[in-house]
């Protein structure tokens, strides 16, 4: 067992792991933000990490998914979001539109082929 | 614009009225949708044994949703806690401009710091995009007690979510919480979708996704950390050099 499995233990990690690294950049556009050139190459590259980090994510919880999603095949998995983003991008780029799509496309690969995890 | 006269000097209601009316435009389509996500996000807190309480502190304090998965998923993945450190930090890292962006909008009248961080907390993607929709039809004196307002009502939306989710997913049958636990994924990846717009963009996405399984199970917990910083450089260099490429 590890200390943040406590509340205490989790909230700490919350607050200086979580928090306080985030919060820097709001700080700093408050701070900095008329003096900071959005375009600069510095900038630029910093947004290229942040969105390459994004997708990491987004693969990870797809490859290596946690509690139920365990359950459901890779493709499955890929699929729904696949077609999650191409209704997106179909259906006037509503992200409620592609949420929906995304879902009904798991949902129903779920139960035809009768996941019960 | 000193000169200008306060139209209501001594009616401390005013600031009141124009939080409510803030906290009233969260329940909206995009307001909504970010509770769902959260639902999600409360989900993956029940399955990866993270306390929930801690999870919905995360939601108020952080007040972003790639920083809280990449920080209870890598704590779950027993990622080392300096290394999550600096990832959370880079994920942070699209705030900044969103921050620049917008306050001009929420600063108001008289400009003042501590209502400016104040305002800064608030901002993610949700209130960004809807701050620019609202708060230009929002008087200008009544524009950072909106701005708090709307932030403080998508903030106690969303941890209401959390705590919807973290109870509802032992609840619900099999394909339900499986949908559940999509939620997180499939934001994040439209999100990516419906910001990129140059060719760095597609390019961060691409290498970001194709590094992640390369990387998996590095040593240290830092696969994000590679996956994020070798692929945004990456694409970054390619962009910028590549000949014929100039966005």
């Amino acid at each position: 067992m590890s200390f943040y499995s406590t509340e205490l233990g989790a909230m700490l990690v919350v607050i200086f792991i979580g928090f306080l690294p985030n919060e820097v950049w709001r700080v700093l556009g408050v701070l900095f933000g008329r003096r900071i050139d959005p375009g600069s190459a510095w900038m630029q590259w910093v947004q290229a990490v942040a969105t390459a980090l994004l997708a990491a994510v987004v693969a990870r919880l797809l490859l290596v998914p946690s509690g139920a999603l365990v359950a459901l095949p890779l493709w499955l998995r890929v699929g729904a979001v696949g077609s999650g983003i191409a209704g997106f991008l179909i259906l006037r780029r509503s992200v409620l539109a592609g949420v929906l799509v995304a879902e009904a496309v798991l949902v129903a690969g779920a139960w035809w082929l009768g996941v019960s995890p | 614009m000193n000169a200008l006269p306060d139209s209501h000097p001594d009616d401390p209601a005013r600031p009141a009225r124009w939080f409510a009316r803030g906290m009233r435009a969260a329940v909206s389509t995009p307001g909504l949708v970010l509770v769902a996500t959260f639902i999600g996000f409360g989900g993956l807190l029940h399955d990866l044994g993270f306390p929930v309480l801690a999870g919905i502190l995360s939601t108020l304090l952080v007040w972003a949703l790639p920083a809280q998965v990449i920080l209870v998923g890598g704590l779950a993945a027993g990622a080392s806690l300096p290394a999550l450190a600096v990832a959370v930090c880079l994920s942070g890292v699209r705030l900044l401009p969103m921050v620049v962006s917008l306050m001009p909008l929420m600063r108001g009248p008289r400009p003042r710091l501590l209502s400016e961080l104040v305002c800064a907390h608030f901002v993610a993607v949700t209130l960004w995009a809807e701050g620019f929709r609202l708060l230009p039809k929002v008087a200008l004196e009544g524009r950072p007690s909106y701005a708090v307002g709307l932030g403080c009502g998508l903030t106690a939306l969303s941890m209401t979510g959390t705590a919807i989710g973290f109870y509802l997913t032992g609840a619900l049958p099999g394909p339900l919480a499986v949908a559940l636990l999509l939620l997180t994924p499939i934001s994040f990846a439209i999100l990516l979708v419906r910001n990129a717009r140059q060719p760095v963009d597609w390019l961060a996405i691409g290498l970001g996704t194709a590094i992640s399984p390369l990387v998996a199970n590095s040593p240290g917990g830092l696969d994000l950390f590679w996956a994020g910083v070798g692929g945004g450089t990456l694409a970054f260099f390619i962009a910028r050099y590549l000949p014929g490429r100039r966005a």
